[in-house]
């Protein structure tokens, strides 16, 4: 059988990259019997529509960000400052930890099953132009920013001091070039690098969110492959996912460098000010996206995450 | 499965010969694809319709919407008095003024049938009295006004940097520069074969005259020229997307019309509200069906088995370009301009890059090619709407309009294609 | 029905337009962005996209490619071709509601929300599956009106075809262009 996969980035990302030798160890393993066909950056549709696709069995596979439409709850992952730093997240986010347990939850509500996960990067803040006191979370920048349309974007933006401006994806680009707004968030250093090189005159790695993207298999079309080929999908994706834990920080470092080589300065970021700005928005944000997404189930669920 | 994605297509191409409307031409293709073959139409409805929400999209109807509610407003009158101070008063004057005055509404609106809505009520009488053809005045105000769909904003370049994943801004300015050279084409054109006509020329003015003249029609231009300033400062400035500067050009259109050149109704707007958003309805229904048969194509591997199977039997540059373009001219006879581009532009596409074609100079040689279209017998939209105001019948039009088209519009096709940088250099300046 | 139609696509496109525009005020002139006003925007929208298509569909000035009809020089062979590719049509109509009753009962069962209103995306998702329907009845009406005009029912075609000057869709679409000049001269 051949499985199509989807995912978000062009052709030769490191994601890219990784699939294709999940891809290869799978079909190794099967004897070429199961085949991982790729469908780099988003050729079967954003995110949102690919999980949807995946839960009805229309595409096979998927690694990408959870997609939170159908189901808010998936909101909690994306938290933002749920976790400040690479050692956080990956005691938080590990495989067999509560999170993994409760995401996988979400996931088989929507009849996918999670074979395994790829640490991305922590979040930042592309600016086109300078912005004084940019790290402080306390200034009142008045810069205007992108973010996605997504609650906890638009309010952790306006609560550090910019001035959040919800824009799809598909006109961010045209939105920072031109000026419309003067940068992005919701992204991190490789994302920046990979669609907004050209427009970022400034980085800054104020580790807004983690992002984590799952290793998605449709339900169905896993129980129908015989035990054999499921051991042979489930080892592939053990591989993938840890040495992705090996390479993710180094990987954003060298899309940091990537960044200042394309002509960006790296603005410097303390832990202080992280500390500062996590403190704000746990305060501020946090307590509107809990009550949002069911406060009993989200504050349980944080207990045991957070532990 | 690429016999059978053959099959689909032949089966699209028959009906639409038989006169089934697009999207049911494109639903057909899906149902070979999916009963014949073996691809699946699960999810496919939720896949196609989510991409319809893209914000981009929107401001396909508001440009329409805009250019006609302007149109209808009666601001022809000032902008031809405003072009023709300048060139008016030339021997063969009259017809340069039609073609600027059709770029100026061009840059206004986003369609291809406004500009001659727009300027031959007024200019092909006047053109009539002053010794020019009827059928003459008719075709070249037709012809002219394909510039709407050259000179920015575009609903064609929309389409195409929607289904391309191209930036917009940059589509919009790719066909600027061949849109200004077509515009100066026919303008020599004009002045090369108006010369055989009997023409009565206007007396010139002393010059103060002249210049006070131009103040005071300047100034009764002024709100109309304002609009490409707006759309386009807006847009390149800075200031707002497409979508938003499509929005804002209707509610600055609003009272223009109403008030300073109130040409503008309630009857007026509420014809131009409803056949706006049939119009989108109808493209935008054709795009979800052939978005769904292209998202098979896709999932099959369809697009790349095609450009291997066409290098398998030339790979050569020049033979394929020429090619392109005579297929591009074939389906602009018998198709409009967006359904030109749904039809061919995801096929050609990864064709093109395997040529080393960049997705902006593909832009303009697809924007040229199927805006073209438009005047192209026998599906010719703009003629036909040109001979109805014109009041010239259809045969009489095609005689001038396939001149013009001739010596005025095909050297800039093929300029487009073998000059890269006439596309590429305005996008260029602007970073992309 | 044309009233019904003028009003109600009029209003939606003014909606839009004005949801767009207080955007662009809400963001550059009172630095105030409205959270999810694009989520309320995509109401509108896709009823206008949906709608319009339907009164297309209503006026038969769906897109497309008359050339053989151009060709045809009688009424009746031309009713011929257009009963055909409305039977055509309806049969692929059919097909394609059927497709899309598939989604609208997923959407139904799914319920998705707006990620910062929580809307419910059934608001619009709903439109496919209704607009197909209703395009299909209006063409089948069509079908009918040529189909009685073949049979001597009715006298007059459902698409008189004027040679001297020959009509598609888009410019029968934009009539109130054409129009719009007569009116003023009157
Ligand atoms: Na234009
Ligand atoms: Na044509």
């Amino acid at each position: 059988a051949t499985l199509k996969l989807s995912h978000v980035r062009p052709q030769d990302t490191a994601i890219d990259v990784d699939a294709t030798r999940f891809a290869d160890q799978v079909s190794a393993a099967t004897d070429g019997e199961i085949k991982v066909k790729i469908f780099p950056a988003s050729a079967l549709g954003d995110y949102t529509v690919v999980q949807e696709r995946v839960g009805l069995g229309a595409i096979d596979m998927a690694v990408q960000p959870p997609a939170s439409g159908a189901d808010k709850r998936f909101q909690l992952v994306y938290m933002p400052y749920l976790v400040k730093n690479w050692d956080d997240a990956e005691r938080v986010f590990a495989k067999g930890s509560p999170m993994r347990d409760v995401v996988s939850e979400l996931y088989a509500k929507q009849n996918i099953r999670v074979l395994g996960a790829w640490p991305v990067y922590f979040g930042g803040i592309a600016l086109n132009q300078e912005v004084p006191n940019a790290a402080d979370p306390t200034a009142d920048k008045g810069a205007k920013l992108r973010v996605p349309p997504i609650k906890t974007f638009q309010l952790t933006a306006d609560n550090i001091g910019f001035i959040g401006s919800p824009l799809p994806f598909s006109e961010a680009f045209t939105a920072v070039q031109t000026g419309v707004v003067d940068g992005v968030m919701g992204s991190g250093a490789e994302g920046y690098y990979a669609s907004f090189r050209d427009v970022t005159k400034y980085y800054l790695p104020l580790n807004t969110h983690f992002e984590m993207w799952y290793l998605l298999i449709n339900e169905e079309i896993y129980s129908e492959l015989d035990e054999e080929q499921q051991a042979a999908l489930n080892a592939a994706a053990e591989q993938f996912e840890s040495a992705r834990w090996e390479t993710a920080r180094g990987d954003q470092a060298r899309n940091e460098k990537l960044l200042e080589e394309a002509g960006a300065t790296i603005l410097p970021v303390s832990d202080e000010q992280i500390n500062k700005t996590a403190e704000i928005v746990r305060k501020q944000v946090w307590p509107e996206v809990i009550n949002d997404i069911g406060a009993g189930w989200a504050t349980d669920v944080l207990d045991r995450v957070m532990k | 499965m690429i016999e059978i994605a053959l099959l689909a297509f032949a089966v699209l191409v028959i009906l639409l010969t038989l006169g089934v409307p697009l999207p049911y031409c494109f639903g057909a293709g899906l149902m070979v694809m999916t009963l014949v073959g073996e691809a699946t139409m699960r999810g496919m409805m939720l896949w196609g319709f989510s991409q319809l929400t893209n914000p981009v999209l929107l401001a396909i109807p508001l440009f329409v919407f805009a250019g006609t509610i302007m149109s209808v407003s009666g601001i022809a009158g000032s902008l031809l008095n405003f072009v023709n101070v300048f060139v008016g008063r030339v021997r063969g004057g009259l017809g340069v003024v039609a073609s600027i005055s059709c770029a100026i509404i061009g840059a206004i609106s986003g369609s291809g049938l406004t500009g001659v809505a727009a300027i031959g009520p007024l200019l092909i009488p006047e053109m009539e009295a002053k010794g020019y053809p009827r059928a003459y005045a008719t075709a070249l105000i037709a012809n002219s006004s394909i510039l709407g769909l050259l000179i920015p904003p575009s609903v064609t370049m929309i389409v195409y940097g929607w289904v391309t994943d191209t930036s917009i801004l940059a589509c919009f300015l790719a066909t600027l520069g061949p849109g200004l050279l077509i515009m100066f084409n026919f303008s020599i054109v004009n002045l090369v074969v108006s010369r055989k006509f009997p023409l009565i020329l206007d007396q010139k003015l002393p010059f103060d005259k002249l210049m006070r003249e131009a103040g005071k029609r300047t100034f009764n231009a002024l709100p109309a020229l304002l609009m490409p300033v707006i759309i386009l400062g807006g847009i390149y400035g800075g200031i707002m997307t497409p979508t938003e500067a499509a929005a804002v050009a209707v509610i600055y259109a609003l009272p223009v019309g109403f008030m300073i050149y109130r040409g503008l109704t309630w009857k007026t707007l509420l014809e131009s509200g409803k056949e706006s958003a049939t119009a989108v309805g109808s493209i935008l229904i054709m795009i979800l069906f052939s978005l769904m048969l292209s998202q098979i194509y896709v999932l099959e591997g369809i697009p790349q088995a095609l450009v291997d199977s066409i290098f398998a039997i030339t790979e050569n540059k020049v033979v394929l370009l020429i090619l392109i373009n005579l297929f591009l001219f074939g389906i602009g006879m018998v198709v409009n301009d967006i359904t030109a581009i749904i039809l061919t532009a995801p096929l050609l596409l990864p064709l093109m890059s395997a040529l080393g074609v960049s997705p902006i100079q593909f832009a303009a040689i697809m924007g040229v090619n199927t805006a073209m279209g438009g005047v192209t017998p026998p599906y010719a939209s703009i003629l036909y709407l040109g001979a109805r105001i014109g009041k010239v019948k259809f045969t009489e039009v095609v005689k001038p309009a396939m001149m013009l088209i001739l010596f005025g519009y095909i050297p800039v096709v093929v300029l487009v294609s073998v000059w890269p940088d006439l596309s590429e250099f305005l996008p260029g300046l602007f970073g992309y | 029905m044309e009233r019904l139609f003028r009003y109600v696509l009029t209003a939606l496109i003014s909606l839009v337009a004005l949801f767009q525009f207080v955007q662009v005020l809400t963001r550059y002139i009172f630095e105030l962005p409205v959270m999810g006003l694009e989520e309320m925007a995509v109401i509108p929208t896709i009823w206008l996209y949906i709608l319009g298509s339907v009164n297309a569909s209503r006026e038969d000035t769906q897109i497309r490619a008359n050339v053989l009809e151009i060709f045809l020089k009688t009424d009746r062979s031309r009713a011929v071709l257009l009963a055909i590719s409305d039977l055509i049509s309806i049969i692929v109509s059919v097909w394609m509601t059927l497709w899309a009753w598939k989604y609208f009962s997923y959407a139904l069962r799914v319920w998705k929300e707006t990620p910062t209103l929580y809307i419910p995306t059934f608001t619009y998702e709903s439109a496919l599956f209704i607009g197909l329907v209703l395009m299909t009845l209006f063409t089948a009406w069509h079908f009918w009106r040529n189909i009685a005009f073949l049979l001597g029912w009715r006298k007059t075609p459902d698409h008189p075809v004027d040679d001297d000057y020959p009509e598609t869709p888009e410019v029968q679409e934009f009539q109130v262009l054409s129009d719009a000049h007569e009116e003023s001269k009157r």
